[in-house]
């Protein structure tokens, strides 16, 4: 097929060829960027958290009395907790994971804050614990009952043993099996690593190591303490009510506050990530809508005006197709000129991202991607007026002389 | 002529209707992306004490460390917190014209009223001076003085919410609170007060509430309140007991300084690092000398208030108006080139250039308009979607107080979407009123 009367028509007349190619250019970048952003926010909020998060809820509460009493109180409300049918297990614990708040402590090879050095964020549950959260040890053992305590408050307190994921271990022992080694704290203090999880992910999702997680085994302090419930899958919700009508039942000192699933919890951690995800996705399908109705707008008009034209062109021996096809061919020419522009742009617009906002770099084939898809909608949008323009009859080019 | 004008740009609308719905609606989409995107940064960056927000200091002492500084990624930064001997120092040398210290706790709420379950209250223990320093309106009553920090007296002073919660809304001034184990008096009761952001304490989001009551400081260590906000230690205390914890390098305590002049700022920082030096002779505070006092302007900034994700969104929501805004110039253009045959035959019956540019802009100012209203409507529908998805009590109702719509976004809008006319239809505009009316005359 010939382009020459094509590109002679646009240079006659460039302004409208030049305003959509803008617009798929300006499209182009931003569709391109958000999408990427998309992608990164969804897995973001997909990882896998290695926690049984559907089926585990937490109970807040507080003590209200002098008939509280401390260590025997909390033990006597997990055995509440665990004498309830549905529940799998249950441990108090100091913070609740993926809520965006908790602990953290620094821990070292070798003792003076010397060595390699992992931050670890860490929970304080008793030997159920493991089991509450829903995950398993790759190597060593869980914890028993005897070796969890309630230290006195002071913020060097280490325990003497304690879990950690996989993260952690490599973190600190690159090379080897971190089981059984001991490791150091920041006062010094020798802490053995008796068992290796998995994978789980801790407090702070939008931390960078959110697997660095231990367990520790002890009781909390009841500023923060409250209790982590694991239910036998699909009975969260039922649990959820037993669990404080048998609590609220026992007068130990304490007041029951909320109660609240995991589910919930995390749902509202990732609220922004979400939400960021929702508006450019609507932001992406609004402007692809307004590109459509612009290219087929200036297209539809094109047609209009070159009415006589076309018939011209048809009475002196053009097909249907070549009409079609002319059409096509001149927004095609258009949208690459569009798309050659807008490759440029969307990458000035990821490096002002990446740089500005410390956002990962674009990825190539989202600009492939971004490329194909305008292309289809572009030509989707011109089709309509091209076929209308192939159906001019040719009897129009003696209608109006 | 105006009336002429607009009578012709009206006609041309509704000759094209479709056309012209669609140049209405690419306007509308345009604003309203920018002016929800705008709405939830302007909640962002506002400030949320513009009277005294260049008077008003937090204030920070680089404690931390030798080994390390306090934030790996942004080493020049003293924490924001200080420690209990420092603040207690700063408070007590009364070196500013007034300073508040104070921490986020919490305690359990007995109502005595039927039907209002207990519930855990967040409280803010803090020195008297906080609602005079922080202009904190009250319904009722009035705050504490420093006989009440030191004794701990056992008042409170409730917000607005608790108050409608405890008792009603009703003048509670004088009457008694169970708060833990502590029955307070209450003396004053506060107006609706939330300041958003939250920039006296950011350490639990920068749009959560305002906190439920206000206790004198003195109860904190009378009670071993705890802390709800962040605790962060490098050194460890020497003891178990609390004392231990209040003499440790643990920083836990927000302070604040109300400094009037900038003379006032240097003289309370040169205070201050001579405080510093002192305590780096007796053996503390092993980091270089860096003692920071931010305004409130500054103490967002430094605590990165504003969400890089919001900032994306603005550049993004900007592009997507200028997409609509180019989609529109070529619109007009096909348009206003459409009815050029009228045009010539204006210019033929001797109306001037300047009157086509000027009724050509007519339309478009009127497209623009009619899309900034429909963008606003747009937008509200937007905001509240967003309000209705993400909204939760969990989350301190922060979306609640990030999406409402104010007369200044009403005014931006409207104003950004006349402007974006305009911008859209100067090049159309003057195209036409340039053409030579005999060409199109002649097609006629």
């Amino acid at each position: 097929m010939d382009i020459k009367p094509i590109l002679s028509s646009l240079r006659r007349s460039p302004t409208g060829a030049i305003l959509v190619a803008l617009q798929i250019a300006l499209a182009l970048a931003i569709v391109v960027n958000s999408l990427f952003i998309i992608v990164q926010r969804f897995e973001k909020v997909n990882r896998d958290p290695g926690v049984d998060v559907p089926n585990i809820f937490f109970v807040g509460w507080v003590p209200s009395s002098d008939s509280y009493q401390g260590e025997v109180t909390m033990r006597e409300d997990l055995a509440t907790l665990r004498s309830l049918p549905g529940v799998k297990a249950a441990t108090v614990i100091n913070a609740v994971p993926l809520s965006g708040g908790g602990s953290s402590t620094s821990v070292f090879t070798e003792p003076n804050e010397k060595g390699r050095r992992a931050d670890m964020n860490y929970f304080e549950v008793d030997e159920q614990g493991l089991d509450t959260f829903g995950v398993t040890l790759t190597e060593g053992r869980n914890f028993d009952a005897t070796i969890v305590t309630k230290p006195p408050r002071n913020s060097s307190f280490s325990p003497s043993g304690i879990l950690v994921t996989q993260d952690v271990a490599k973190e600190l022992f690159p090379k080897e099996s971190a089981l059984g080694k001991t490791i150091y704290t920041g006062t010094s203090q020798p802490v053995t690593i008796l068992g290796i999880i998995d994978h789980m992910h801790g407090s702070w999702p939008g931390w960078d190591n959110v697997g660095d997680v231990a367990l520790f085994p002890v009781i909390p302090d009841e500023t923060y303490a409250r209790y982590m419930v694991r239910a036998q899958p699909g009975q969260r919700d039922a649990m959820m009510k037993q669990a404080e009508e048998a609590l609220n039942k026992v007068d130990n000192g304490r007041v029951i506050l909320k109660v609240r699933s995991l589910e919930y919890i995390a749902a509202n951690t990732y609220a922004d990530d979400r939400a960021m995800a929702v508006y450019l996705s609507v932001v992406i399908a609004l402007l692809l809508g307004i590109a459509a109705l612009g290219i087929f707008g200036l297209a539809a008009f094109n047609v209009s005006t070159r009415t006589k034209q076309i018939g011209t062109r048809r009475a002196v021996g053009a097909r249907r197709t070549d009409i079609l096809k002319y059409f096509l061919a001149e927004n095609w020419l258009i949208t690459s000129l569009g798309v050659v522009l807008g490759c440029v742009l969307a990458l000035l617009l990821g490096y002002w991202l990446s740089t500005t906002f410390e956002l990962p770099r674009l990825k190539l084939y989202y600009l492939v991607l971004g490329v194909v898809g305008l292309w289809i909608v572009s030509l989707a949008a011109a089709f309509r007026p091209a076929r209308r323009a192939s159906l001019v009859s040719p009897a129009i080019a003696t209608r109006t002389v | 002529m105006f009336a002429y004008d607009l009578r012709l740009a009206l006609d041309s609308m509704k000759r094209h209707p479709g056309l012209s719905a669609l140049m209405v609606l690419a306007i509308a989409l345009g604003i309203a992306v920018c002016t929800v995107t705008f709405t939830i940064y302007h909640a962002m960056a506002t400030n949320p004490i513009p009277q005294k927000s260049d008077q008003l200091y937090a204030v920070t002492l680089d404690t931390w460390s030798a080994e390390r500084p306090y934030d790996d990624e942004k080493p020049e930064q003293p924490p924001q917190l200080l420690t209990y001997r420092d603040a207690m120092f700063l408070h007590g040398a009364k070196a500013a014209s007034r300073s508040v210290v104070m921490y986020k706790s919490g305690a359990l709420l007995i109502p005595a009223r039927e039907g209002v379950k207990p519930f855990n209250s967040q409280l803010r223990v803090t020195s008297h001076e906080f609602f005079g320093m922080f202009d904190v309106p009250f319904a009722y009553g009035q705050g504490w003085d420093a006989a009440a920090d030191a004794g701990p007296q056992p008042v409170v002073v409730l917000s607005h919410e608790t108050n409608e919660k405890v008792f009603g809304g009703a003048n509670s001034v004088g009457q008694m609170l169970k708060l833990g184990k502590v029955e307070y008096r209450v003396v004053g009761v506060l107006q609706p007060w939330n300041p958003s952001p939250k920039f006296f304490d950011l350490n639990n989001g920068a749009f959560e509430e305002a906190e439920d009551a206000y206790v004198p400081y003195g109860w904190g260590k009378a009670l071993e309140l705890p802390v709800y906000g962040n605790t962060n230690c490098w050194k460890p205390e020497t003891g178990e007991s609390y004392q231990d914890f209040l003499n440790s390098e643990c920083v836990w305590l927000q302070f604040w300084a109300e400094l009037p002049t900038l003379a006032d700022r240097d003289k309370y920082q040169a205070f201050v690092d001579n405080y510093a030096r002192s305590q780096k002779a007796a053996g503390r505070m092993p980091r270089p000398l860096n003692n920071r006092l931010y305004d409130v302007e500054q103490w967002l900034d430094r605590n990165e208030v504003v969400q890089k994700d919001n900032r994306v969104l603005i550049g993004i929501a900007l592009m997507f108006l200028g997409v609509c805004l180019v989609n529109v110039v070529g619109l007009l253009l096909a348009k206003f080139l459409n009815a050029a045959p009228l045009t010539g035959l204006r210019r033929a019956l001797g109306a001037s250039r300047r009157d086509i540019v000027r009724q050509h802009m007519t339309e478009v100012l009127l497209i623009g308009l009619a899309g900034g209203v429909l963008g606003l409507l747009l937008a509200v529908g937007g905001l509240a979607g967003i309000r209705a998805i993400y909204s939760s009590d969990f989350n301190g109702s922060s979306y609640e107080r990030l999406t409402q719509i104010d007369p200044v976004i009403v005014l931006v809008t409207l104003a950004l979407a006349l402007l974006a006319g305009a911008i859209a239809g100067l090049y159309p505009s003057w195209r036409i009123g340039r053409t030579a009316p005999a060409v199109y005359l002649k097609t006629q």
